[in-house]
C-alpha cells in the first residue's frame, strides 16, 4: 500500500470513486516521451497504469497472471454471411471488387456504410486477466466504492458466489458465476456518509440550507392556481411533490412533515366528499385523523424530552399508510371525465362527484408516496445516511461493462464471460491512452 | 556551548523580554507567527488548486444529472456539456425544413433498400426500428426532458480513453420482459435473444437474477429498490419498446471470436478459377477450424435468411424453420438422456451422514508419460504435491 495513495504531486488514478481520483482523472495526461529512452517509457506506463489495475495483486502473481495473448471477437453480420460465401473477397484481381469491397468492410449494422472498419484496440486489454478476479469485479458492478472495499467485503464474509460465501478476493470467476453482495453493505459502500453516529443526517447535504417553512409559504402564495383556501393548497400541494419525482427527496425528509399532510389529505377527503360518502366511512377518516394527530403529539412529546422520535414515528408511518389504503379501497370509484377540477361547489351534483373522484385520487397518491417513503426509510440506526441517496461524485464513475449482467435490486451479478476486444471497443474500462497501455503490455512481454 | 549568534545580524530593535534566539530572529522576519497545530496547516498550493476544479468545474459531478449520465467526457474545460452548445449551433443552423428533410431521408433510405434487393419483411423491420430511433431523439431533445440525447463521445468516462463507453446496460421493464417471455411464457432463449438482439448468456443470467428476486420478494425479503432506482438512473439504458417485434438490439448477438490459429498472416496460393469460400479459407488455418457461418451464436439465422432470399412462401419457412426447432430439440434430449445414462453407469453415489462419498472409475494410464498428466488421480512416486508447500494459497477455482 502506498503512502500517498492519493498523492496531488505524482498524480495517480485509482480504482475509487473519491473526489481526489475524480480531480486527478480529470487533469490526467499522456505521460511525455520526448525526453525519454524507451525503457523509461515503458517504466513509467507499467508504472501508472499498475497503480490503477489492482495495485494490491503482488507484482510477481500479476506477471504470472499476464498473458500476451488477447481476447478479441469480430461482430458478424449474418444477412452478409447468408448473401456471400466469402468467395467475392477474392473476386477482381484477387482482393475483391472495390465496391463490394468497401460493402464488406463496412460490417456495421447497415450494408451501405462506407466507413473504413474501426481497429481493434487489443493494448488496452493488456490487464484483462486481473478483470476475472472477485474484488474487481464487484467494484464493477457498482457494489463497493473502490476495490479496496470491495476486497474487505470479500474478506469480511460479506460476498458469495454461487450461492456459497466466498472468503478469496483473488477468486478468478468462472463465465456463468453470479456473485452477490448483502444488501447493506452495497447501501453503505455507495450511499451517502453519515454526518454523526447517532442520526440519519447525511455529510454531504451539511452545506445547503433547507427551504425554512417561511419560504415555502411565500412560495405557495405567488402560486396562481391555487390561491382560495390556504388550507387545500396546503395538502394539494403536498399531494403533488408526493406524485412528482423532483420533490420526492423533500416528502423523504421528514416523517413528521408526512403525517401532517396525511392528516389534511384525510380531513380534506371528508370535507369535500361529505355528500358522497357513506356514514361508516366518514367515521374511518375521522378516527384515522385523530390518530395520527395523536401519534404526532406524541412525538411531540418525546422530541422535547429526548429528541429521538425517528424511529418509533417511522415504524407507525406504515401502520397508518396500511389503514388509510383499506380506507380509500371502500371510497367508490365514480367513472366521471377527470379532465376538469373545478373548486368545490355544493350546489352542483357534477362538481361534487369530481370532488369525491378527485379526493380519491389524491388519497392514492398520497398512499404511493407512503409506500415509496417506506421503501427507502429513515433509520439512524444504519451505517450510512438515510433515506439512502447516492455518494457524491458516484454518476462521474457509473458504468457497468457488458460482461456482467447485474441485478441491483437483490445486488448480484453475473459474470457472463470474459471480456475482450471488438472493432472500436476495448472492454476493460481503463482511464488511460491507447500508447500508455500499449507501452505497458510491452512491458510485460518478457523481453524488454 | 550556547548557538554563537553574529551580533551583526541581529536586527537592531530586539524585544527586551525576547532572549536572542534563532526562532524569536525569524518571527521578526517574517511578521506573524505561523500556527503550531497540524489542523490549521496551510494548505498548499496543489490542493488549493483542487478544491477550485471541485468547487468550479468539477461541481457538475458532486450530485448526478436528472434523466440523464453524467461522465467526464462529455463536458469541456470550463466544466459546461459540450452537447448543450452543440444543441444551440444546431437549432440556429437548421431551424426550418426539418420534417421535410427528415421525410426525404426516409424515402431514398427506402429506395436504397430496393435498389439493393432488401426483401419486404426485412424492410419493415427495418423501416420500424428507425421509427423507434427517431422517436427517441425526439423525446430526448424536446420531451418533458429538455436534456438532448448523449452523443457516442458524452459517454466516455474516462476521456484519455476514446476506446472505451459507457455501454447500455438493459432497462428494469426490459429485464421483466425478458424474464416474463422466458420463465412464464416459456419461450427459447435462443428465439428471444434474436429477437431482442440480446446475448443467450445474458439473457439466461437476466432470468437467473429476476428468479432469485421474485423469490426474495415472496420471502418478504428486502430489495435494494432507491440503490437500484438512482444506479439505473445514472447509466445509459436500452428501454422496453411495445408493440414493436424488432426493437433496436441491445447488443452484437453473432459475436465471433478471433481464433488463435487465425491470428497468424497466410500467404496460401490458389487456382483463380477456384471458388474459395469461407470454409476454404478456414481448413487452411486449421485442419478442424469451423467457418464463421457455424462458429457464430445463431447460425441458424443464416438458413432463415437464405429461405427468405429464395423467396420462399412465409409459410414454408415457418414449417421448416418448426422443423429445424424440432430437430434441435429432440437432439438436445438426446445428449441428456446419454449424459445420464454414462453418469448412471460409471459414477456411484454412497450416502454418507454428512456427505455424499462419490465413486468413480479411473484408469491409471491417465497420468501420461511423464506422470504429471491433468487427468491423473492420486499419489505418484516421484511426483510430489504441491498443494502442502509454503506460500501456495489454495484458493478454488471454481464453486458449484
Amino acid at each position: 500500500m502506498p503512502r500517498k495513495f492519493h498523492g496531488l504531486k505524482k498524480p495517480k488514478v485509482r480504482q475509487d470513486w473519491s473526489k481526489e481520483n475524480l480531480y486527478n482523472l480529470s487533469r490526467a495526461t499522456i505521460p511525455t516521451a520526448a525526453n525519454k529512452t524507451f525503457f523509461q517509457q515503458k517504466w513509467l506506463a507499467k508504472s501508472i497504469t499498475r497503480a490503477y489495475h489492482n495495485p494490491h495483486v503482488r507484482e510477481g502473481t500479476w506477471t504470472r497472471m499476464f498473458d500476451r495473448r488477447l481476447p478479441a471477437v469480430v461482430p458478424m453480420n449474418y444477412r452478409y454471411l447468408a448473401r456471400h460465401d466469402g468467395s467475392e473477397l477474392a473476386s477482381g484481381r484477387g482482393s475483391g471488387l472495390t465496391k463490394l469491397s468497401a460493402k464488406a468492410s463496412g460490417k456495421g449494422r447497415r450494408g451501405d456504410d462506407e466507413r473504413p472498419p474501426e481497429k481493434t484496440p487489443y493494448m488496452h486489454m493488456a490487464y484483462h486477466p486481473l478483470e476475472r478476479r472477485l474484488d474487481t469485479a464487484i467494484w464493477r458492478a457498482l457494489f463497493a466504492s473502490s476495490t479496496r472495499q470491495a476486497r474487505q467485503f470479500v474478506t469480511h464474509g460479506w460476498v458469495k458466489v454461487n450461492g456459497k460465501k466466498m472468503i478469496y478476493p483473488g477468486y478468478l470467476l468462472n463465465p456463468g458465476d453470479m456473485f452477490s453482495v448483502e444488501p447493506d453493505r452495497v447501501l453503505y459502500a455507495t450511499g451517502a456518509r453519515k454526518l454523526k453516529t447517532k442520526s440519519n443526517r447525511s455529510l454531504q447535504h451539511k452545506v445547503e440550507p433547507r427551504p425554512t417553512s417561511r419560504s415555502r409559504k411565500v412560495q405557495r402564495k405567488s402560486d396562481p392556481e391555487n390561491e382560495e383556501s390556504p388550507d387545500a393548497t396546503a395538502t394539494t400541494d403536498s399531494a403533488e411533490g408526493s406524485g412528482s419525482v423532483d420533490k420526492l427527496p423533500d416528502e423523504y425528509e421528514d416523517p413528521k412533515q408526512t403525517m401532517k399532510a396525511l392528516r389534511l389529505r384525510a380531513r380534506q377527503i371528508l370535507d369535500e366528499s361529505k355528500t358522497k360518502l357513506s356514514g361508516k366511512r366518514q367515521q374511518e377518516l375521522r378516527l384515522f385523523a385523530r390518530s395520527v394527530w395523536k401519534l404526532l403529539s406524541k412525538a411531540r412529546g418525546e422530541d422535547k424530552t429526548k429528541s429521538k422520535f425517528i424511529i418509533p414515528v417511522d415504524e407507525s408511518v406504515q401502520d397508518l399508510e396500511a389503514t388509510l389504503g383499506e380506507i380509500i379501497a371502500k371510497i367508490p370509484i365514480d367513472d366521471l371525465p377527470k379532465e376538469e377540477t373545478k373548486p368545490a361547489d355544493g350546489s352542483n351534483p357534477q362538481a361534487r362527484a369530481d370532488d369525491a373522484y378527485t379526493a380519491r385520487k389524491e388519497a392514492e397518491l398520497l398512499h404511493a408516496a407512503l409506500a415509496r417513503a417506506q421503501e427507502n426509510p429513515i433509520d439512524a440506526r444504519k451505517p450510512y445516511a438515510t433515506p439512502w441517496q447516492p455518494r457524491e461524485y458516484m454518476s462521474a464513475f457509473a458504468f457497468i461493462p457488458r460482461y456482467l449482467e447485474v441485478n441491483q435490486n437483490i445486488c448480484s451479478a453475473v459474470y457472463l464471460r470474459h471480456p475482450v476486444a471488438r472493432p472500436g471497443l476495448a472492454e476493460v474500462p481503463t482511464p488511460f491512452h491507447a500508447e500508455t497501455s500499449a507501452l505497458a503490455f510491452n512491458w510485460y512481454l518478457r523481453r524488454r | 556551548m550556547p548557538p554563537r549568534i553574529h551580533t551583526g545580524r541581529l536586527p537592531q530593535q530586539v524585544p527586551a523580554q525576547c532572549v536572542p534566539s534563532s526562532q524569536c530572529v525569524k518571527a521578526a522576519q517574517h511578521g506573524p507567527a505561523r500556527s503550531f497545530h497540524a489542523s490549521s496547516r496551510a494548505q498548499t498550493r496543489l490542493r488549493r488548486s483542487m478544491y477550485g476544479w471541485l468547487n468550479g468545474p468539477g461541481a457538475v459531478f458532486r450530485e448526478p444529472m436528472k434523466g440523464s449520465t453524467n461522465y467526464l467526457g462529455a463536458y469541456d474545460k470550463s466544466g459546461k456539456l459540450a452537447r448543450l452548445r452543440l444543441l444551440k449551433r444546431d437549432a440556429e443552423e437548421n431551424a426550418e425544413d426539418e420534417g421535410s428533410k427528415e421525410l426525404e431521408t426516409e424515402a431514398s433510405i427506402v429506395q436504397q433498400e430496393i435498389d439493393q434487393g432488401v426483401s419486404d419483411e426485412e424492410r419493415e423491420i427495418r423501416a420500424e426500428q428507425r421509427a423507434v430511433a427517431r422517436q427517441e431523439a425526439q423525446g430526448g431533445a424536446n420531451g418533458e426532458n429538455p436534456m438532448p440525447k448523449e452523443r457516442r463521445s458524452d459517454l466516455r468516462p474516462y476521456p484519455l480513453n476514446s476506446n472505451f463507453r459507457s455501454q447500455r446496460v438493459l432497462s428494469e421493464e426490459l429485464r421483466e420482459e425478458v424474464y416474463r417471455l422466458v420463465a412464464v411464457k416459456g419461450e427459447a432463449v435462443s428465439a428471444i435473444s434474436a429477437r431482442l438482439g440480446i446475448d443467450m448468456r445474458r439473457v439466461a443470467a437476466v432470468v437467473r437474477l429476476k428468479t432469485i428476486e421474485k423469490q426474495w420478494i415472496d420471502e418478504g425479503k428486502k430489495l435494494a429498490t432507491p440503490y437500484s432506482q438512482s444506479v439505473l438512473d445514472m447509466l445509459p439504458k436500452t428501454p422496453l419498446v411495445r408493440g414493436v417485434r424488432h426493437p433496436y438490439p441491445h447488443e452484437d448477438i453473432n459475436d465471433l471470436p478471433v481464433h488463435p490459429r487465425t491470428r497468424a498472416q497466410l500467404f496460401y496460393p490458389t487456382s483463380e478459377s477456384r471458388q474459395f469460400t469461407r470454409e476454404d479459407a478456414a481448413k487452411v488455418f486449421d485442419s478442424s477450424l469451423l467457418p464463421a457461418d457455424k462458429r457464430i451464436a445463431h447460425p441458424q439465422l443464416i438458413q432463415y435468411e437464405k429461405w427468405a432470399l429464395e423467396d420462399l412462401p412465409r409459410e414454408d419457412q415457418q414449417a421448416r424453420r418448426e422443423k429445424i426447432e424440432q430437430k434441435e430439440k429432440a437432439q438436445k434430449e438426446e445428449r441428456e438422456r446419454e449424459e445420464a445414462a454414462w453418469k448412471e453407469r460409471t459414477i456411484r453415489s454412497v450416502p454418507g451422514r454428512r456427505w455424499d462419498f462419490v465413486f468413480q472409475d479411473i484408469s491409471a494410464e491417465n497420468v501420461g508419460k511423464d506422470g504429471r498428466g491433468r487427468q491423473g488421480v492420486g499419489y505418484r512416486y516421484g511426483v510430489p504435491h504441491q498443494d502442502r508447500k509454503r506460500g501456495l494459497i489454495k484458493i478454488p477455482t471454481r464453486v458449484e
